[in-house]
């Protein structure tokens, strides 16, 4: 194993990887992570993607056991003790303390605007755009500000005229009947470019304008009152999110925080830029935008991979492979009418719900409590060695290690572990990988 | 209770009750119609929106076909808003007997059908995405028809001179006094509250339900229900109705309506008029037929599927008790039931087709005017209707939207991507609805709104915030509202999700679940009323 804790926390022995090329396909939090893990190793790396994951999608925040109360590890140690198939069980504990503890620095390393927030080892509470709760680990600083433990109010939700995508007094109404005391307020914009179609970057990177944003502070601050935080939808700017930040808290004199709002994610897209920069940075490759079609095997082990090009392919050649290419939604898995899933770069056997075509995908209701069926169980059946397995349960290539959500064994949307489980499956496959060439 | 006096009560806001409303207006007759839910929301929405020529009838049942060719022309001429003249083309391939063109030409000549033969090479240079192996084809007068346009046509035309309709009523009886049928108790499906209509006759035009509503009167009609599953694909993949040319069969038709291009559709026997699912099998069947005229089309993006009950009803007398499905004419029937059942003040109207739905109206007033002693005749098949006001700023229809809103005439924000619908727009439409209460899905009625390839993921939040704002309601009112929505759209599409369906439905689920937390509010997991069974139409994909 590459990692060693020490002190409790964990660092990389920065040779582990050295003189290893390794080829990480996917640019999610899994494809990503694993990408800069490999190169902390000391590994010539080489990330290839079809374009990015799932994080420009999803919220921004760091969900690894929402369901947790207490202390979340703890938590999750009890649930892999229980489900010997979930990925938390077979990456193991090491992996996803590891990997949380890498996340978090390497955010540090990258600044501010990524930073990630956690709460002593519990949950956060933070409020959605419809004012539910949502109790991720680790959210970036922004929006972990949100925190609500301890808090009865009043809070302050600040939305926009005529911006489609925020309402502040639907997020109040739901956090009072909580039990947490809200109010809404709705400040007008500087006129600007008036679009009818403004998304959240578009409107983040106008609070990167400071004449911008000082006209949407002098609105609020009369109407501060006894509020003890102010909370805005996640636009607070683009490149200049922790300036603003700061400028918002000094200007209210309160806490400020960000609720995030219908994809694209502003917070996914500045964690994504980050990190990719960073791996440029560290004279890793990353080739975003280009799909790799097939993986080159030879004698039980991948050599290569050739990647889409104009009307031909190009071959790259490594020493290992990570495969973090999503799952159903990101096209690691693929399904058809027939209800036939498959693995497209290296045909590996996916698994799915045991049941006929595609019945049974799906329960009647769209939000059915238990989740549906095709999200547990299609995917890859992986051993502790992150190695996809045949119907026999033998590793089907030796050098091809997978991570993040093409994995079978768990839901990413009911099961409050999406992020957790990216992060610990990479952490686990690297380590694998130079543990196999060792 | 209330208790109002009509001449005539017409039970049943679709085609054929909606059509009968006008004709009974335009006869001097002062009616009420009153539906157990929205207009459309029945077997007239839950269609494929095709405007038959008939030809898909001449193979075997010369009546209909005959019935379809005439009231295809009158619709055209009545009611030119709600028809798109796509023509149709009626298409064989290798796969289909070789001795059925001779003979379905024999019929169209018969039934009075112009059919105009083509070359393969001519109806794919007019349609490219036709396979090359056509045997033969022919063109004939198919058409596409807005149901909605349609029935708001009649209804709107009905209301000018002096009738009335009502929805959300169901009726709970029908008045007997002796042998006689004198009108109906209704209950407010929202509202709970009762009423009473007196009527000298009541005609029951519910299609399907009317052995349901013949049983308040304890006579019996037995309507035979058969299912027929749609699925809409996202893009027009024809421009012009495309049929098989082979005895009619599952998945053999294919009609450009408005955006999408619907596919059709199954026929199985079932047991309740209300049966709207669609199973994984006839999802195959239609995609692989269609498959077979338009290659490629069942790898293209399914937006949503449903199924509408055909009530198919044969009078005892045909002897033909035991038929079921494509076996049971597709003609319509006029139950006068003083002279079949000798209860009076009562005539049912069932079966046929929506492009039969005038005259199948004008048959069953005739037969209510004689027993009203009135002799004024039908002349609905003269006038062209208005354009009726529901439909004067379609806003139902794409049309122009974009072009539009790229020049500035459309103001205020895009709320709904898919459908091109703004905030303007919303708020007028809530508005529009005065004190009565509104759900997200009367919304994408009037406005298409969720009815694109994310199928709401995107503009349901959005609206309830501007319902909420709108109504002024309590944010778990406007929740509520939302999590009904959710569960509405995914009826339609749950039969769909592979590919890339199943993809946005994922990234649907995550914006609900996780960027919402919709499902850790208290009440979302309370299922919502029976009551909001969605009113699908062809024309509203």
């Amino acid at each position: 194993m590459a990692e060693k804790r020490k002190a409790g926390r964990c660092t990389i022995d920065p040779h582990a990887g050295r003189g290893t090329d390794v080829i990480v396909i996917g640019a999610g939090l899994a494809g990503l992570l694993a990408a800069v893990h490999a190169v902390k190793a000391g590994a010539r790396v080489r990330l290839i993607a079809n374009g990015w994951g799932q994080q420009i999608v999803s919220p921004g925040w760091i969900s690894v056991c929402d369901r947790a109360d207490d202390d979340v590890i703890a938590e999750v140690r009890g649930y892999a003790a229980l489900h010997p198939d979930h990925p938390y069980a077979l990456a193991g504990l090491d992996a996803l303390v590891c990997a949380l503890d890498l996340f978090q620095d390497i955010a540090e390393e990258i600044g501010e605007p990524v930073v990630m927030r956690p709460r002593d080892g519990h949950n956060l509470r933070l409020p959605t755009m419809l004012g539910a709760i949502q109790t991720p680990l680790l959210a970036p600083a922004g929006i972990a500000a949100g925190d609500l433990t301890g808090v009865n109010g009043p809070v302050l939700i600040v939305g926009f005229a005529g911006w489609r995508d925020f309402y502040p007094a639907l997020v109040a109404g739901n956090l009072s009947a909580q039990g947490i005391a809200a109010r809404a307020l709705t400040v007008t914009l500087p006129a600007g470019r008036g679009s009818w179609d403004d998304w959240p970057a578009d409107l983040a990177r106008r609070f990167d304008d400071s004449a911008f944003r000082a006209a949407v502070l002098r609105q609020i601050q009369p109407q501060i009152r006894d509020a003890v935080k102010v909370g805005f939808p996640a636009v607070l700017g683009m490149e200049g999110h922790a300036e603003v930040l700061r400028e918002f808290e000094a200007g209210l004199g309160c806490p400020v925080f960000e609720i995030p709002t219908l994809p694209p994610s502003p917070a996914g897209t500045r964690l994504s830029n980050g990190l990719r920069r960073w791996l440029l940075r560290h004279r890793a490759r990353a080739q975003i935008g280009h799909a790799v079609v097939r993986g080159i095997v030879e004698n039980g082990r991948c050599t290569g991979v050739e990647v889409g090009a104009l009307g031909h392919t190009n071959p790259f050649y490594a020493d290992a492979f990570i495969l973090a290419t999503g799952g159903l939604y990101n096209g690691g898995i693929q399904s058809d009418e027939t209800g036939r899933l498959w693995e497209p770069i290296f045909g590996f056997p996916v698994s799915g719900p045991q049941s006929e075509g595609r019945e049974g995908w799906y329960q009647e209701r769209l939000l059915a409590e238990d989740g549906h069926p095709i999200h547990r169980h299609a995917g890859l059946r992986v051993n502790a060695q992150m190695q996809p397995l045949d119907a026999e349960g033998a590793p089907v290539l030796a050098n091809v290690f997978a991570a993040g959500h093409l994995l079978a064994g768990f839901n990413p949307l009911t099961d409050g572990c999406a992020e957790g489980v990216a992060l610990a499956t990479a952490y686990k496959a690297v380590c694998a990988a130079f543990a196999a060439r060792a | 209770m209330t208790t109002t006096s009509v001449d005539v009560l017409v039970i049943g806001g679709g085609a054929t009750g909606a059509a009968a409303l006008y004709d009974l207006a335009r006869r001097g007759v002062r009616a009420l119609l009153v539906d157990q839910l929205d207009f459309t929301t029945g077997t007239s929405g839950r269609y494929h929106g095709l405007l038959h020529s008939g030809g898909r009838y001449a193979g075997r049942d010369l009546e209909t076909a005959r019935e379809c060719i005439v009231e295809n022309r009158v619709l055209r001429r009545i009611v030119p808003f709600a028809v798109e003249d796509t023509g149709g083309l009626f298409v064989a391939t290798p796969a289909d007997p070789a001795d059925f063109p001779a003979r379905w030409l024999d019929g169209c000549a018969k039934a009075g059908i112009p059919t105009e033969a083509l070359s393969a090479a001519q109806a794919r240079a007019e349609e490219p995405a036709l396979t090359p192996a056509i045997t033969a084809v022919y063109r004939v007068p198919d058409g596409s028809v807005d149901s909605f346009d349609m029935i708001h046509g009649f209804v709107e035309a009905a209301r000018d001179l002096g009738s009335d309709a009502w929805i959300y009523q169901q009726v709970t009886g029908l008045l007997r006094e002796g042998d006689a049928v004198v009108g109906a108790t209704l209950q407010d499906t929202r509202s709970g509250e009762e009423r009473t209509v007196r009527a000298a006759c009541v005609l029951n035009a519910t299609g399907p339900w009317a052995g349901v509503v013949a049983q308040l009167a304890g006579l019996d009609v037995s309507v035979k229900f058969d299912r027929g599953a749609m699925i809409a694909m996202n893009t027009r993949w024809v421009n012009t109705v495309v049929n098989r040319l082979r005895p009619a069969s599952d998945g053999d038709i294919l009609v450009p309506v408005g955006t999408v291009c619907v596919l059709g559709t199954t026929s199985v026997h079932t047991d309740a008029p209300d049966d709207y699912r669609v199973e994984a099998w006839e999802v195959s069947k239609i995609l692989a037929e269609a498959d077979v005229v338009v290659p490629g089309i069942r790898f293209g993006r399914a937006l949503r599927a449903w199924a509408g009950v055909r009530p198919l009803y044969e009078p005892p007398e045909a002897g033909n008790a035991d038929a079921q499905g494509r076996d049971v004419a597709r003609t319509f029937s006029v139950l006068d039931h003083a002279a079949r059942d000798g209860v009076r003040g009562l005539v049912t109207v069932t079966g046929g087709k929506l492009t039969t739905c005038r005259l199948m109206a004008e048959k069953a007033v005739d037969a209510v005017c004689a027993q009203l002693g009135i002799s004024a005749p039908c002349t609905t098949a003269d006038e062209v209707l208005p354009l009726p006001a529901a439909t004067a700023g379609r806003y139902h229809r794409l049309d122009h939207r974009l072009h539009k809103l790229e020049h500035g005439e459309m103001p205020g924000e895009l709320i709904c991507e898919c459908e091109m619908v703004t905030r303007p727009q919303l708020e007028a439409a809530i508005t529009a609805y005065g004190d009565q209460p509104v759900a997200l899905d009367d919304l994408r009625r009037d406005l298409r709104l969720g009815m694109g390839p994310c199928q709401a993921g995107f503009c349901s939040v959005r609206a309830a915030g501007i319902l909420q704002a709108v109504k002024g309601q309590a944010s778990a009112e406007a929740t509520a509202a939302l999590s009904a929505f959710v569960d509405e759209r995914f009826r339609g599409v749950r039969p769909l999700l592979w590919g890339h369906q199943l993809r946005q439905l994922y990234l649907d689920e995550l914006i609900y679940r996780r960027t919402l937390g919709l499902d850790r509010l208290p009440g979302e997991g309370i299922p919502q009323a029976t009551i909001a069974a969605p009113g699908e139409e062809a024309a509203h994909g």
